[in-house]
């Protein structure tokens, strides 16, 4: 009887798998855009990349810390449409909640240079906006928790 | 104070050759060693007389992995045509052991390059192009100028699938003096690792 209790006890104590929705320029647009942030972090990313997967956890970190503050975190994935299950895996072991998570449908130069026109393809790029879906600021390359807390703070300041 | 945060920022924001720009001298003149023969050639050096044709890539990136026969290919058509092609790898090995020069020997021989493929030891010619991403392609004209600057085509993964062969179409704008259709795409890719 002990057995499937625990089983049953472990199951509730697993997260739910995060839901990975294709995503294109529009979509992405329309998730910045979406009213009730305080500010929106985009990050774009992908499972095969490792400064990525390097940065990760202090992206997910930053969205569990400001979650409260109504920060929005949307993360982008550059991995291909038919990996979605994987990407999905992949961010529910990450630990990754309260986040929108998204793998990137269509063309790559509409997407890249309608989503900023900093941004040259290469991965890890994040994007802040503020909650208004004003860009704010551009990362090329990985991030850290101190970009983060730094730029938001900032933004919150009402610095330019 | 706000100075330095913006010195920093420039640092980092990389200046992306412009089209209708030649390669900057220093860059042009670079001796890189070529894991095709050991010998050390530059974007000069390897100019042709039709256009030069310059790409980043490397061993590890999957992007670059999902082109490489294409863009051997591409070299081999238009090498023909005159146009001087060079492949430069730009990444920091200790960040990709993969992408050192014994990795890049192995991919040399596997594709069966006839065109150089370099080792761009500081990153220096990356930056001075301006090229952050691979893989990534800088083609110049007869007369040395930028003529399209990007992506390869509109599909890593699948050759049969390209529905515009943006790079293809250059090339063969070029070869005939006129301008290239897109001069400049996009396409993602793995960020050089810079040295």
């Amino acid at each position: 009887m002990i057995l499937p209790v625990l089983t049953v006890a472990a199951a509730l104590t697993q997260p739910a798998p995060l839901q990975v929705a294709p995503g294109d320029l529009a979509a992405i647009r329309a998730a910045v855009a979406a009213p009730g942030a305080s500010a929106v972090l985009v990050n774009l990313w992908a499972t095969w990349c490792d400064s990525c997967r390097d940065e990760l956890p202090a992206v997910l970190q930053f969205a569990r810390a400001h979650r409260a503050d109504g920060v929005r975190v949307i993360l982008v994935s550059a991995d291909d449409e038919d990996q979605r299950d994987q990407v999905a895996a992949f961010l529910t072991k990450a630990g990754a909640a309260n986040v929108q998570a998204f793998i990137k449908h269509g063309d790559d130069n509409t997407f890249i240079s309608g989503l900023d026109p900093k941004w040259t393809g290469a991965l890890p790029a994040s994007i802040l906006y503020d909650g208004h879906g004003a860009r704010k600021r551009f990362w090329p390359g990985p991030v850290t928790a101190r970009d983060l807390e730094t730029a938001l703070h900032e933004l919150k300041k009402g610095k330019p | 104070m706000n100075l330095i945060v913006a010195k920093l920022f420039l640092a980092s924001a990389l200046q992306v050759l412009a089209v209708g720009a030649p390669v900057p001298a220093p860059a042009a003149a670079t001796k890189m060693k070529s894991a095709v023969d050991g010998m050390s050639v530059s974007i000069a050096d390897a100019r042709g007389k039709a256009g030069t044709l310059v790409i980043f890539t490397c061993d590890h990136c999957p992007f670059a992995r999902g082109w490489e026969k294409r863009i051997a290919e591409l070299a081999d058509t238009y090498v023909k045509k005159g146009v001087g092609v060079i492949l430069i790898n730009a990444n920091d090995p200790a960040k990709y052991p993969e992408d050192d020069f014994a990795g890049m020997q192995a991919r040399a021989k596997q594709l069966g390059l006839q065109v150089p493929y370099v080792v761009d030891e500081t990153s220096g010619v990356a930056r001075a192009l301006g090229a952050s991403v691979t893989p990534e392609a800088f083609l110049f004209d007869k007369n040395g100028k930028l003529a399209y600057h990007g992506t390869i085509d509109d599909n890593h993964r699948d050759a049969g699938a390209v529905k515009a062969h943006y790079l293809k179409d250059a090339l063969d704008a070029v070869l005939e003096g006129r301008p290239a259709p897109v001069a400049e795409t996009k396409g993602i890719g793995c960020g050089i690792k810079f040295r």
